[in-house]
């Protein structure tokens, strides 16, 4: 099973540090959730993962390989889509598949088959502007998975989505995941979304970015073992385990 | 009147001019019933009548101001019967086959080297400075350096009128480069691309909306600068024809000419625009 190690990562911008040594594990059938408030740096050690930042200290690899620079077994999907306008939603998953050159029938067909695990599969032909911004995300997601990668680097997917959106693409991302046997690492600011995502949420601090505590919480395999998300978050173990991971948040605030 | 013409029109910045290509960010059309297109044609309307009055009251010699049936006659019996040697039409293709040649050179350049400036330090370094040197100068300027360098025939004409070209085409592909998203280049750039994926798949298509713009002020600049390159040993053209009429003082002909190139000017800035809109329907809709 492919390995995302962190290793005492220590994350400088313009010489002031942004993270100090900060040990991330994802293994290949993680779900890793980082959550804590504005400037404790998840996003600059998603980007470190990504290959997109080069820590000052410590060391990032893949299954022992250094990570140097953006690559397809890592692929990233941001906040703001990043989707190419000139493309159709299609062209745009088989994006990936066109960079190593398959054949165009082959990744139309490959490209159809993401759209309809992300349930788009009759927007193929749309242009990226009469997409709505969940329909955006979830190309997004597919585009990512085109690439095969081994993880999948999530920087707020659903920060932009109002929340009736937000709640659908939670068990999307979770279906994604159990059906890609992609890892995840995965930015966000919401608590509930971290709760329902995760297998493993690492609460950071800011000032500058350190690890709080680490949480391992069950309702993501629950979901994936057949449960509803909506059952799941009825059950007084998930009210429980959201007082103390915003405590937690709290704390490591200050702390 | 060239010189005047050709500065104003390399002065806007790209991206003021890229504001234009999208259809609402200008103020709405309508305003209490009266458009602005009422307005333009009452003035077009009133400028015509003012013109015809004074012709018929002849305030002014019919030799310096000929009125406006007299340049519409001429206008037909030119396109018929032609002025020095060529009809109208052939003025007009000589004159269109310059500036359309001068183009494809100014985009054949100035593309690349745009994106060179915008991409890397080293192309900035090198051709910013050259650009910055070019743009301001007048092309009646460089037009006798030209003819001194390259003589009197076809390629030195088509030659003043692209280095007329060349700076806006080339300064609006490099601020359309700058423009990118860095967010889209790192998405590329995470799903395989090499650099030079990203300079074709991502760069390329990111920056076209500002290339049409840079090739829609080119494409006015360089018509602006054709009586220029048509002054010296040009047998046809629009510039060529309103230079003879006017040494022989046959007036209506040079109105007529000026007439014919702002209407030339019109259509071509028309159909660019139709253009971009077919090629770049996503511009102000990201």
């Amino acid at each position: 099973m492919p390995h995302l190690v962190l290793d005492k990562i220590s994350i400088h911008y313009d010489g002031y540090p942004a993270v100090e040594r900060v040990s991330i594990d994802v293994a290949g059938d993680d779900f890793v959730v980082l959550v804590g408030r504005s400037g404790c740096g998840k996003t600059s050690l998603l980007n470190v993962a990504a290959g997109l930042v080069t820590p000052a200290r410590g060391s990032a690899t893949i299954d022992g390989r250094p990570i140097t620079e953006p690559g397809s077994d890592r692929a990233v999907v941001f906040q703001n889509d990043a989707l190419f306008p000139w493309l159709t939603a299609r062209e745009n998953v088989a994006f990936a598949l066109r960079l190593r050159g398959v054949r165009p029938a082959e990744r139309a067909r490959r490209a159809d088959e993401l759209l309809a695990l992300v349930k788009l599969g009759d927007a193929g032909d749309k242009r990226i502007w009469e997409l709505s911004g969940g329909m955006r995300q979830r190309v997004g997601l597919a585009r990512a998975l085109a690439a095969e990668p081994q993880f999948l680097l999530l920087d707020e997917p659903l920060g932009a989505l109002d929340a009736l959106t937000r709640e659908r693409m939670q068990t999307t991302l979770l279906d994604l995941w159990k059906a890609s046997h992609a890892g995840v690492l995965m930015v966000t600011h919401g608590i509930e979304e971290a709760l329902v995502l995760a297998t493993r949420i690492v609460v950071l601090a800011p000032g500058p970015g350190r690890v709080v505590r680490t949480f391992e919480p069950g309702f993501a395999r629950r979901y994936a073992a057949g449960e509803t998300i909506r059952a799941v978050k009825a059950d007084p173990a998930f009210a429980k385990a959201r007082g103390e991971l915003t405590d937690a948040i709290v704390e490591g605030e200050t702390a | 009147m060239t010189i005047f013409s050709y500065t104003e029109r390399a002065g806007p910045r790209t991206e003021e001019a890229a504001g234009l290509s999208v259809p609402w960010s200008r103020p709405s059309p309508k305003r209490r019933g009266v458009s602005a297109r009422m307005i333009s044609a009452a003035t077009i309307l009133l400028v015509l009548a003012a013109w015809a009055l004074s012709a018929r009251l002849q305030l002014v010699s019919p030799v310096f101001l000929p009125s406006p049936v007299a340049v519409w006659n001429k206008f037909i019996v030119v396109v018929s019967d032609g002025f020095v040697d060529a009809t109208l039409l052939q003025h007009t293709v000589a004159s269109l086959g310059r500036v359309f040649a001068a183009l494809v050179a100014a985009m054949l350049v100035g593309v690349p080297v745009g994106l060179a400036i915008g991409i890397s330090t080293i192309g900035r370094g090198i051709f910013d400075p050259l650009l910055e040197f070019l743009r301001p100068i007048p092309p009646l300027a460089y037009l006798p350096l030209v003819i001194i360098w390259f003589g009197i025939g076809e390629p030195s004409k088509i030659l003043v009128i692209a280095i007329a070209m060349l700076a806006p085409v080339a300064l609006s592909t490099a601020s359309g480069v700058r423009g990118v998203s860095q967010e889209r280049i790192n998405a590329a750039r995470s799903l395989g691309a090499t650099k030079r994926q990203v300079v074709r798949h991502v760069i390329l298509p990111s920056a076209l909306p500002a290339i049409l713009t840079g090739l829609r002020i080119a494409l006015g600049a360089g018509w602006s600068t054709l009586v220029a390159a048509e002054l010296v040993a040009a047998t046809r053209g629009l510039g060529f024809m309103i230079q003879s009429a006017a040494q022989f003082l046959v007036t209506d002909v040079v109105i007529m000419g000026i007439l014919v190139i702002a209407a030339i000017a019109f259509v071509l800035e028309f159909t660019i625009r139709r253009i971009e809109r077919a090629l770049v329907p996503w511009a102000g809709r990201e």
